[in-house]
């Protein structure tokens, strides 16, 4: 199963929060791979992928950030008409529940990069392998 | 084994401390009726005369005190004595309206400091003590108060006023504090940034603490005393009728003893005024009978609470008051609905949450909103929003049930609602700028 560790961090859903968040990243010297905010009336959770996970954990911590490290999963597929609702289909049928997804971009310009996060990851990361979907681990990620 | 500071009064049969009250109490309301111009006048126009006051029994046909009354005669008409007998000045916070000032005699000083080390006694202080009084050094007397009961216990005595935590840690730790006395709100953030800072309770030498100034719950109690490791004992007071220590707490924590030597509790229904049987809830009056300066007879307190004379296992027979629920000034009417502040403090510790919160009260399209802030738990973050909003949801309705209204709920950053140092701020009321009636 893939082991791509995705930090989610608690923000208020008002001015200047992420750019907190970014700036201390920028300070570090960490480099985001992949980003995404789900947001609601009162707050937001900032969930991302960067290249050294400790690193951003105890940075973020130290700022008294609330931080949570989970496990997500990371596929690549072409860049192509109907490749994510193959993906889809794949999961669906075998009734794993998709939470949310979001999309990054990789080094090449024929695939594109998704974070699923699923009821059951063991199951999906089965499901997707045995449909030949190619998922990316932690390393595959940091050396993008 | 239970200690005293005076055992002769803190034990005394009731039926003695009676006889020594209705001695007291006639020869109060003689010293006030001569002294006092504006008690005197109420007096008259109900046709009381000092002489008709004999014992506790005639309590109730004397006139009451409130707020209201001591605006009107701010600030030297309750003086009972020349200013050249007075030595000290205290004065209230002033958060619900004009400052109070009281004026004290030294007796009126020595009879508060008394009165505040038998509350560090209670709390198990003996001169072998470090105690680290936190309170507010000033016209507030939280801090005087404590510090003259701990010099006269032969406490060594730290004045360290609120503020600075760090410098509070560090002279705890240094000095070995072993009895802290602050605000309840303060003291549980005393013992946040003692958690932030990687420290635990075996870093530290205290053994007691004794909080007061303010509402707070049994549930506060427990967390307070689980991050400092200590015994958590109640204080009461009110600057009116001295200060803190007119009660306090003993050993069963479960009420506090009423300094019935100086001051006769009643409990009242606040509408009527009506005198009410023991056991029961209502507003509690203070009559002082020893304060020479400042001695205000019936009182009203504006707090809500309960006497109790069942025999307490301490060995004291004071008459105990429960904790009170909340001064009738923190009360909230929300869609009619009394709340009280301390009633969404419980919820939120009951449900893991931090005790720092802030209400926000309004009045939109003529019905009140509910808004409370709290800060969310880092240890329940999810990386999922629905997880998040179930928070905020099972919040909502826990408080639904506590409360008989629904209020909103946000959940906001650990630490953005700021910590108090004094007496905490925790609600907001828009509505009074409108068109709230203020009582």
């Amino acid at each position: 199963m893939s082991n791509v560790k995705q930090i989610s961090v608690f923000l208020e859903n008002k001015p200047n929060q992420l750019t907190g968040v970014m700036k201390l990243i920028k300070k570090s010297g960490i480099n985001v791979r992949a980003l995404s905010i789900a947001d609601t009336k009162d707050f937001g959770i900032l969930r991302m992928i960067t290249n050294d996970t400790d690193k951003t954990c105890d940075v973020l911590r130290e700022a008294a950030y609330p931080v949570k490290v989970t496990e997500i999963i990371a596929i690549s597929i072409p860049d192509a008409p109907g490749q994510l609702s193959r993906v889809l289909d794949t999961l669906g049928e075998q009734d794993v529940n998709l939470e949310y997804l979001y999309a990054f971009t990789g080094t090449s310009d024929k695939a594109v990069s998704f974070v699923l996060r699923v009821d059951d990851a063991d199951k999906a990361s089965a499901v997707l392998t045995d449909a030949g979907i190619i998922q990316l681990t932690e390393n595959d990620i940091a050396d993008l | 084994m239970e200690r005293y500071w005076n055992k002769d009064i803190e034990c005394m049969p009731r039926e003695e401390m009676k006889k020594l009250q209705d001695e007291r109490l006639a020869a109060q309301v003689k010293h006030v009726y001569e002294n006092v111009k504006y008690y005197r006048g109420k007096m008259d126009e109900m046709g009381v005369k000092p002489e008709d006051i004999r014992s506790t029994e005639d309590l109730h046909k004397l006139p009451f005190l409130s707020k209201a009354d001591l605006r009107e005669t701010y600030p030297y008409g309750m003086l009972a004595k020349p200013l050249s007998d007075c030595v000290r000045i205290h004065s209230t916070s002033g958060t619900t309206g004009k400052r109070v000032v009281a004026f004290y005699t030294q007796n009126d000083v020595d009879m508060w400091s008394e009165c505040c080390a038998r509350a560090i006694t209670a709390a198990g202080g003996t001169n072998e003590d470090v105690v680290h009084v936190a309170y507010g050094y000033g016209l507030f007397t939280g801090g005087m108060g404590l510090h003259d009961g701990s010099h006269k216990v032969g406490c060594l005595t730290l004045p360290m006023s609120s503020g600075n935590t760090d410098r509070q840690i560090q002279f705890m730790r240094d000095l070995h504090s072993t009895i802290l006395c602050c605000t309840p709100s303060y003291a549980a953030y005393i013992g946040e940034t003692i958690r932030d800072m990687g420290l635990t309770p075996d870093d530290l030498d205290l053994k007691a603490g004794i909080f007061g100034a303010e509402p707070w719950t049994e549930e506060m109690r427990r967390s307070i005393e689980q991050s400092l490791g200590i015994k958590a004992f109640d204080i009461y007071g009110l600057t009116e009728s001295s200060g803190p220590g007119v009660a306090f707490e003993c050993c069963e924590q479960n009420g506090m003893h009423i300094n019935e030597d100086n001051f006769i509790p009643e409990i009242i229904d606040p509408d009527t005024g009506e005198v009410l049987p023991e056991g029961e809830v209502g507003e509690l009056v203070f009559t002082s009978i020893t304060k020479e300066a400042f001695p205000l007879l019936r009182y009203r307190t504006r707090d809500l609470c309960v006497l109790s004379r069942k025999k307490c296992s301490c060995g004291r027979t004071l008459i105990k008051m429960a904790k009170p629920m909340g001064r009738s000034d923190d009360m909230l009417i929300i869609r009619g609905v009394n709340v009280f502040p301390s009633q969404i403090e419980t919820v939120l510790i009951e449900q893991g949450y931090s005790p720092n919160y802030l209400i926000e009260v309004d009045r939109v399209n003529n019905t009140d909103t509910l808004d409370i802030n709290v800060e969310m738990n880092p240890d329940q973050l999810s990386d999922k929003i629905k997880d998040m909003q179930d928070q905020e949801h099972k919040l909502a309705e826990a408080m639904k049930l506590m409360l008989g209204i629904n209020p909103k709920v946000h959940l906001v950053s650990p630490k953005s609602i700021t910590r108090s140092e004094g007496k905490a701020v925790r609600v907001i009321d828009k509505r009074r700028l409108i068109d709230f009636p203020k009582k």
